[in-house]
């Protein structure tokens, strides 16, 4: 019973800080595409680091969809392991995007990001609805 | 606790939904004016800020987290004891509620990004919860007529036990 009353909504807030902070990172995305590239960038290369990026912020919303529509519909939200994994992975994920802002990190940067706190829960909860929905196996 | 369908021969109205919207939203609205007030001391000292309006913005902020206090209340209530009254009293709550999400995300002195995201998701909140709100109060009003006066009496009991446990 406390896993209901504190992992949840933890892991709920944890899931929409990391979410706020890629949303952010959508207007603020231009001084961490300049950190990557020389100082006599060309108009092109701007332009494909950049689309680079905003690919990279787009396929994590879709993440991000994947993982809230398993939490809601009950498939992992009172699964204590996924309640875990989810908690610190996206914990660090706001920590670190935070310090991708703030201190000007350089693009590449936020690929590692996403493969650890982005891919690797989403990764888990597709683990899950197979689980529950193909295998009939009970969401805990 | 003993199913109380099977002493009315009714079916339990309760919305599971829109109690897990209450119940985040309650967490997710603590986080939120945490935020907001942190935001606020940040513009203070950063930006210059007249006064008039600093003192408008934290009254104002004051009243929104008394609504929302009061229209989580009355929404999970009406909701678990399935009382049209609160649900209803709930949803006109989310009126003012929601003219200040606008406000604070369109209007107020100074705008941060942050805000815009984090009131945007707030009014994504309260759209789920309008929709949500709406399909549960028609339902208890629909189900009140259908009562009769003994039966409903003996329910309201059984609900209120399972409300306060």
């Amino acid at each position: 019973m406390s896993a209901v009353t504190s992992l949840v909504p933890a892991r709920f807030l944890t899931i929409i800080a990391h979410l706020v902070i890629v949303i952010t990172i959508f207007w603020s995305r231009e001084n961490n595409v300049k950190a990557c590239l020389p100082l006599d960038f060309t108009p092109e290369q701007y332009a494909n680091e950049d689309k680079k990026l905003v690919v990279g912020l787009a396929v994590t919303l879709g993440l991000f969809a994947i993982e809230l529509a398993g939490f809601f519909s009950g498939v992992s939200m009172f699964n204590c392991s996924q309640g875990l994994l989810s908690l610190a992975v996206h914990c660090s994920a706001a920590v670190s995007l935070s310090f991708f802002v703030f201190e000007k990190w350089e693009c590449w940067t936020y690929w590692v990001i996403f493969a650890i706190c982005s891919v690797l829960p989403t990764f888990v909860e597709i683990i899950l609805f197979i689980a529950v929905f193909g295998l009939k196996k009970k969401p805990l | 606790v003993v199913d109380s369908s099977e002493h009315t021969g009714t079916r339990t109205l309760s919305s599971t939904p829109l109690q897990i919207l209450f119940y985040l939203n309650r967490w997710y609205f603590s986080a939120f004016i945490l935020a907001e007030i942190l935001m606020f001391i940040y513009k203070l000292l950063i930006l210059p800020y007249p006064t008039d309006n600093a003192v408008l913005d934290l009254v104002l902020l004051f009243f929104f987290l008394c609504l929302e206090i009061l229209r989580l209340f009355y929404g999970q209530k009406g909701n678990l004891c399935e009382r049209p009254l609160y649900s209803g009293l709930s949803l006109f709550v989310l009126l003012p509620c929601s003219a200040l999400a606008v406000y604070y995300l369109l209007l107020q002195t100074f705008v941060l990004r942050l805000e815009l995201v984090l009131n945007a998701v707030l009014l994504c909140f309260y759209v789920l919860q309008f929709l949500l709100g709406l399909l549960s109060l028609s339902s208890f009003s629909r189900s009140d007529s259908d009562r009769n006066r003994p039966l409903r009496t003996f329910r309201r009991i059984h609900t209120h036990t399972v409300f306060f446990f």
